[in-house]
């Protein structure tokens, strides 16, 4: 046959044709059918062996018990312990996200780096772990060379108590530096107030299972307070049976956030007017003879009117409340009806075993000094101070200190010199730290005193409430080392990177988890192998010390983290008591109440480390209630209800230059004796309120992290598209104050205030109080990846902060605003 | 230089022209093929559909089209069944519409499935209680009937009549046509009736449950009659607006009067159905479900505007003007009735597809609005472009309209 | 409690609004559990994929009487004519009458989303994109083996972590059991949600706490009305709470009793 075009075509459709009558056509379609089912960029997850590793999760000083699945070395799932006293299986949704910050290449830090880039630029280039502490173990030498070691600073925001603050602040120390600056929180202003009232330093231990009325100042115990995994499942056993219900919840929050629309009660108080509110109550507990005046009157102090050393006539603090705390009063300065008042005062006091918490928030931010006090003092006149269910006032755990230092002549020159945040100067006698005083101090001077920062578990250039300061002050630092695993905002400033472990790759510890009523020593393990060239900050040290040498070496004798560790919990042992095995059947709560508890349930301390290394705790459960007596180490052996370490501190500070300059340089408005007891000041604002007639209160929200860890992108999925929205977060308004600028649900608004502007949208919610704009946390990262990064906008940038009466510690609930509508 | 294709003693204009005509058809094909490669390339994140309208402006062209090409099953099951004789002269004018309709209905239903490769599960894995398999296998099924009816009118070009074979074999094609009619029609009856169906039988989503008769909704009906209500309609519109493009009177004006006033009829049935069939809804599916009627039309533009736009203006008035003599006979006025029900009928499936949809069911869900994408409307407008295109290549070179040539003598 | 269609279990959840905090942990729980795919960004809810989806209603009332609830909603597995298994052209979804659990094939769907026009409960979820695992970002290393993550055009569900009935049986039939005990199979929210608000359990069988509450006065299912039969109950004493659940005519809700706050 002829191939001419006609033959070819016929050729060609007759071969199609052809074809259809093979298989092969339905081959094809079913194979790439099967490849559709198949695509080589869906990830297949590699099976293996189901293993079960146990540790605590270190993501919040909360320490809630994990168990991590992994399938052969590679972690699949994080879920709750059970056999673990905190949380009875339930953990929060960032702990439950952890994995996405263990397995997340492009916010972590793979090996150690230094700075070649601009600052702040994020450009690193990669060096071995042995340059990296040759360079800084060389320049903090050369600091101590130069008989400069206070040069050197390092910022902390590792959970309190733990062991590698301990570390940390023995480095900085050893070195010769005074300056160990640690993140604020709720807790710190926690202690110093019942330092000033009790005399105890031990930790915030509230037996809110035991309660039945629980009075919550502020406390975001949904939101994330304590330890969420235990503070939640409180939630849940105190709505176990609707008919039966017991347990009353109360919340004093400005804003209809989950604790206060769920709790049984909402009290809405103007924020910053708790002190106030708690007062209020005091009144009318007092004036109706509902306090317990057995306390009262046997076990504490300043009560009454009383006499000073001299005859002076001194009023007490019930002839205060008393005479300034009328619920009339109070309902003016807190926007609370003076009805509410006089009722949640009865209810209050009339109930079984109420308790009264404060800390805002989550509590991850610095509270207010008096208002902490006054919430302190409804306990104290109800009696609530170490009951059932109420403040249990417990003596720190007894881990080992770490042998004394002997100093070298550098060291103990420089630990002469003053700490540059003032912290525990006369003027802010009671802190230990202020790292906004730090700020302001590098800001000031012409040259940063500071020459090397250290920085650990912590970014303050995103989470301090303080309209930007500490990352202005971070520019003018020469020298910034982060340890963070993570690469954040402060990081990207630092010249160094000393990447750590995540938590599910180190040994690490939780010494008293957040808020429980009882010791807990909690041992966190490493449950994965590094996945990076990472290594445990605490570790680090030990190196960094040995190449420093002379007393910073000898102040570290250790070889490797895990043996400092062993050597702390040599102090449980000898204290003779606690337990180290827990299997979830009995919860601790309900067997504190039986007294003294248990013996050991270990014969050894070898038998006893390798069960908290196995199970990660140890935990006490023998307490003595009610034991007024000897409980308080003030300077009058009571309850101070006046203190007399305030009013020594106020008069010492008074001889530089009278007591009217005093109370005025320590911030203080009150006057006369009502500034050594629990009062309310009106926040000082310096702002003018004709341009600023507007508020913006930060929030806290539990879905979203707004401490130095960052958010798993899997908690994006539970924000509601009314708090982000594309890049864009949303700031919630009531709709009444809405109508008067004329913003509508959605519309975009720039909020103004004295350090700046932010542009948000508009979430018009009616549990907003008028007047005040909710902000959220967490958001307006620039640093991270994409699923964080220029997400939404950061309130700390516009925080107009002011400093706490006699703390010193940032006010950053009193930010003036005005709104701009886009 | 193309007239040896030409059907035999017609005139068609000059290559050029022709060429200028189909030009905007093709720019609009052109901007399907890109849509269409991004949404199967990229995937379905090229529209703006999402998990709230999951069905979106494909589906209402999909339905829009499959309902008024149903002019191609009810003209073959007029002229072939019932022996309306007159409608030979527009038969294959349905059918080429049918077919347009159909496989652009078809083509679009493939890019709107997120997974085309193995969109042949649905015949392979079929579950036989879904609508949807229901509709697949008719349409797929009436499609191929639609090629077939419509092949001896390829096979009728005068170059390819000139072979034997092909000739013979449209031939006896032609004689077992009524075969084919009737199977279309069969084949018809049930995808547009499970079209409705489909709505009609989520009977967790208020707006659309419709209670019937056996297995079927009565939305399954309501879409038959609706379809072939419109579909002669449709057929009305395209023939005439050929004869206005052309300046040719195409079709013997008995055959439109014949189809107008039948689609008069059933439009009228229609109207009265539906308003049953909506009074019955508002009375029973609506508030068993807690809901009265206003509730569906309080948030965002579906307003209770539709309901008398559907009913009122683009259902009685075509009806009303389709049945009266007079009115039909007048070109405007038959023109406009067939408008009118045509865009009725285009509510209707939109009302369903859409506005079912957005209706939030749970009481704290929200309204959500949706604007679809260039893509979406590129597809979309693609089909109308491929429509235009193949009924202009089809009446070029083939023999759509019999009587073509009696009706237009060429002067020369 | 005689439930479902033939024998065996049919597994039911009961969720305790009083005690949801609205923590999302039982979001982020199931994430992680069933591989769900994060894309860079979720704030577009009507493409977001979730399994288990919390939704956040207030009572409307002026401040300072405004409340706030949250409704978690997993698929409610309806056990009457499920709506969506009804609907699939393919069968890619199927109710197992053996547990009351109403599966979703992934390699068989082909993406038609009829089943999600059906579900007034917005349970069902569509892949619009690819699973996003950029190179070099290693986030796959996080996913877990016993479900496998889904290709894009196909729509995915809630299964009440079905893996984890394959797994419990598992466990049970090596030690030679063939029925489980309570609590041995529970979903992945369940297990996580801290204020153990939410109960899973067998609804037939008469020992399961899931069986005992569902008789409360206070537990109620959304769109019951609708005839869908949920699986998953919810309980609130608060009136405005349980009246959110469903639509109501004027006068038809029954309040069970006043509900007195403070």
């Amino acid at each position: 046959m002829e191939l001419n075009r006609r033959n070819f075509i016929k050729f060609l459709v007759g071969g199609a044709a052809g074809i259809q009558l093979t298989p092969l056509p339905w081959k094809l379609t079913d194979d790439i059918a099967i490849w559709t089912q198949n695509w080589p960029w869906v990830p297949v997850p590699p099976v293996g062996e189901f293993i079960h590793e146990k540790s605590i999760c270190t993501l919040c000083p909360g320490g809630c018990g994990i168990e991590v699945r992994k399938v052969d070395d590679r972690a699949v799932k994080i879920e709750g312990r059970t056999d673990y006293p905190v949380n009875p299986g339930g953990i929060c949704p960032v702990g439950m996200g952890g994995l996405q910050l263990q397995y997340n290449e492009s916010i972590r830090f793979t090996r150690p780096m230094k700075r070649v880039g601009p600052r702040g630029s994020g450009v690193f280039i990669d060096i071995s772990w042995d340059e990296a502490l040759t360079m800084l173990a060389g320049r903090i030498s050369g600091l101590r060379e130069k008989a400069m070691p206070e040069a050197l600073a390092a910022v902390d925001g590792n959970p309190a108590r733990s062991t590698l603050s301990l570390m940390i602040e023995r480095l900085v120390k050893a070195v010769g530096s005074p300056n160990y600056v640690r993140i604020p929180c709720a807790e710190d202003t926690y202690e110093m107030a019942n330092f000033l009232m009790q005399g105890t330093l031990g930790p915030m231990a509230y037996d809110l299972e035991n309660a039945d009325y629980v009075l919550s100042f502020g406390s975001g115990l949904l939101e994330g307070w304590g330890a969420p995994g235990r503070v939640i499942n409180a939630w849940g056993l105190w709505h176990e049976n609707p008919a039966k219900k017991r347990v009353k919840i109360v919340q004093v929050e400005s804003r209809a956030s989950s604790t206060a629309s769920k709790a049984d009660r909402w009290i809405a108080a103007k924020p910053g007017t708790e002190a106030a509110l708690a007062l209020g109550l005091c009144h009318v507990i007092i004036k109706d003879g509902l306090y317990d005046s057995e306390f009262v009157n046997e076990c504490s102090f300043g009560f009454d009117d009383f006499s000073s050393a001299g005859g002076k006539d001194r009023a007490g603090f019930k002839t205060m409340v008393l005479k300034k705390y009328s619920p009339a009063k109070v309902a003016e300065i807190t926007g609370v009806a003076s009805d509410d008042i006089v009722s949640l005062a009865r209810d209050f006091a009339g109930a079984k075993a109420p308790v009264a918490i404060c800390g805002k928030g989550k509590g991850s931010l610095s509270g207010s000094l008096y208002e902490f006090m006054a919430v302190n003092s409804l306990n104290a006149i109800t009696g609530r101070i170490n009951k059932p269910g109420g403040i249990l006032v417990h003596e720190p755990i007894p881990l080992s200190s770490l042998p004394e230092i002997d100093f070298d002549d550098i060291a103990s020159q420089g630990l002469e010199k003053p700490r540059f945040d003032a912290a525990g100067s006369t003027k802010y006698p009671f802190s230990n730290s202020l790292i906004n005083n730090l700020a302001a101090a590098i800001n000031r001077s012409p040259e940063s005193p500071v020459d090397t920062l250290l920085v650990f578990a912590a970014n303050p250039v995103h989470t301090l409430p303080d309209g930007g300061a500490f990352r202005k002050a971070l520019k003018k630092i020469p020298f910034i080392v982060s340890f963070s695993p993570f690469r954040d905002e402060t990081a990207y400033m630092a010249d160094l990177i000393l990447p750590d472990h995540t938590y599910l790759e180190k040994t690490d510890d939780i010494v008293w988890p957040a808020g429980l009523q009882y010791p807990l020593f909690g041992l966190s393990l490493p449950v994965l192998e590094p996945v990076y060239n990472t290594r445990n900050a605490a570790d680090v040290i030990l190196k960094l010390a040995k190449q420093i040498g002379n007393s910073v070496e000898s102040a570290f004798p250790w070889k490797r983290f895990e043996e400092v560790l062993k050597e702390r919990a040599k102090g449980l042992y000898s204290s003779g008591a606690g337990l180290v095995d827990y299997d979830g059947t009995n919860p601790v709560w309900k067997r504190l109440k039986e007294g003294t508890g248990p013996g050991p349930d270990y014969a050894s301390f070898e038998e006893m480390w390798k069960k908290i290394v196995s199970g990660g705790l140890w935990y006490r459960l023998e307490h003595t209630y009610k034991n007024w007596d000897n409980l308080f180490e003030t300077p009058s052996g009571k309850f101070e209800f006046f203190s007399s370490k305030i009013e020594l501190a106020v008069n010492a500070y008074a001889e530089q230059a009278g007591i009217d300059w005093a109370l005025r340089d320590m911030g203080l408005a009150g006057k006369g004796d009502d500034v050594f007891m629990p009062h309310y000041e009106e926040t000082a604002s310096d702002a003018d309120r004709s341009t600023f007639p507007l508020m913006m209160l930060p929030f806290e929200i539990i879905n979203l992290t707004s401490t130095w860890v960052p958010n798993p992108p899997f908690l994006n999925k539970a924000l509601f598209d009314t708090q982000l929205r594309g890049d864009e977060s949303f700031v919630e308004i009531n709709p009444e104050t809405a109508a008067k600028y004329n913003v509508g649900q959605g519309d975009r608004i720039i909020i103004k205030s004295p350090e700046g502007e932010v542009r948000v949208r508009a979430n018009l919610f009616e549990g907003a109080m008028p007047g005040v704009l909710f902000m959220p946390l967490g958001f307006g990262h620039s640093a991270y990846d994409e699923f964080s990064k220029g997400k939404g906008v950061n309130p700390n940038d516009i925080i107009h902060a002011g400093k706490d009466p006699l703390s010193g510690y940032p006010v950053w609930w009193n930010t003036p605003v005005k709104i701009i509508k886009v | 230089m193309d007239s040896a294709l030409f059907p035999e003693g017609v005139k068609r204009c000059s290559p050029k022209v022709f060429l200028l005509w189909t030009l905007p058809w093709l720019c609009l094909l052109a901007w399907g093929g890109l849509s269409a490669f991004l949404c199967l390339y990229k995937g379905l994140n090229q529209t703006n559909m999402n998990d709230y309208f999951a069905f979106a402006v494909w589906i209402v062209f999909d339905l829009a089209v499959i309902a008024l090409g149903a002019g191609a099953f009810f003209t073959g099951f007029l002229t072939y069944i019932i022996g309306k004789k007159e409608l030979k002269d527009i038969l294959n004018a349905a059918v080429i519409i049918g077919f347009i309709c159909y496989s652009g209905a078809i083509a679009m239903l493939g890019i709107d499935i997120g997974q085309p490769i193995r969109g042949w599960f649905i015949f392979w894995h079929v579950n036989v209680h879904s609508m949807l398999a229901e509709v697949s296998f008719c349409i797929t099924c009436y499609l191929g009937v639609l090629a077939i009816e419509y092949l001896p009118l390829i096979l009728e070009n005068r170059q390819l009549d000139k072979v034997k074979e092909l000739r013979l074999f449209g031939h006896n094609l032609h004689g077992i046509m009524a075969v084919f009619a009737a199977t279309g029609t069969f084949l018809s009856f049930f995808h547009q009736g499970s079209l409705g169906g489909m709505y009609g039988v989520m009977y967790a989503r208020p707006f659309a449950f419709r209670e019937g008769f056996y297995i079927w909704p009565w939305t399954f009906f309501l879409f038959i009659l609706s379809a072939i209500a419109a579909g002669p309609a449709f057929t009305i519109l395209c023939t005439k607006l050929a004869e206005k493009i052309t300046r040719k009177k195409l079709v013997p004006e008995k055959a439109f009067q014949t189809l107008a006033k039948i689609s008069g009829w059933l439009l009228a049935l229609y109207m009265v159905l539906k308003i049953t069939d909506t009074v019955n809804w508002i009375y029973g599916v609506v508030p068993r479900a807690g809901l009265a009627f206003m509730d569906f039309y309080r948030e965002g533009p579906y307003g209770v505007w539709l309901v008398v736009a559907e009913i009122g203006i683009f259902g009685i008035i075509p009806a009303i003007i389709l049945l009266v003599p007079k009115a039909r006979q007048h070109e405007g006025w038959l023109i406009t009735g067939c408008l009118l029900n045509c865009t009725g009928i285009v509510i209707n499936r939109f009302v369903f597809t859409v506005v079912s949809l957005a209706v939030p069911v749970m009481p704290f869900d929200k309204f959500v609005s949706y604007l679809p994408t260039w893509q979406e409307w590129g597809i979309a407008f693609a089909v109308i472009g491929y429509g235009f295109l193949l009924f202009s290549l089809s009446y070029r070179y083939l023999p759509v309209f019999p009587r073509e040539r009696e009706l237009n003598p060429l002067s020369e | 409690m005689e439930k479902g269609h033939g024998h065996g279990n049919s597994y039911g959840m009961v969720i305790d609004l009083d005690k949801c905090t609205g923590c999302g942990t039982c979001m982020v729980a199931c994430a992680a559990e069933n591989n769900l795919a994060v894309r860079p960004d979720e704030s577009d809810k009507q493409r977001s994929i979730t399994w288990m989806r919390l939704y956040k209603v207030t009572n409307g009332k002026e401040f300072p009487h405004t409340e706030v609830c949250y409704f978690p909603r997993p698929c409610m597995q309806c056990d009457h004519h499920t709506p969506c298994v009804s609907v699939c052209p393919a069968t890619a979804t199927k109710m197992d009458y053996h547990t009351g659990i109403v599966s979703q094939i992934y390699t068989r769907c082909i993406g038609c989303r009829y089943c999600i026009a059906a579900c007034p409960y917005h349970a069902r979820t569509f892949n619009w994109w690819d699973a996003y695992f950029p190179k070099g970002k290693g986030l796959e290393r996080y996913l877990s083996p016993e479900v496998s993550p889904r290709m894009r055009g196909v729509v995915e569900k809630c299964t009440f972590c079905h893996h984890r009935l394959m797994r419990a049986k598992n466990n049970a039939y090596a030690e030679e059991r063939r029925e489980l005990e309570e609590g041995e199979y529970i979903t992945a929210c369940t297990e996580a949600c801290p204020a153990q608000a939410i109960t899973f359990g067998d609804l037939k069988n008469p020992e399961h706490k899931v069986s005992e509450l569902v008789k409360s006065r206070y537990a109620f299912r959304l769109l019951e009305k609708l005839g869908t039969e949920p699986k998953v109950y919810y309980l609130s004493t608060k009136d405005w709470v349980r009246r959110m659940a469903d639509n109501y005519l004027p006068g038809e809700f029954k309040p069970i009793a006043k509900v007195k706050l403070g």
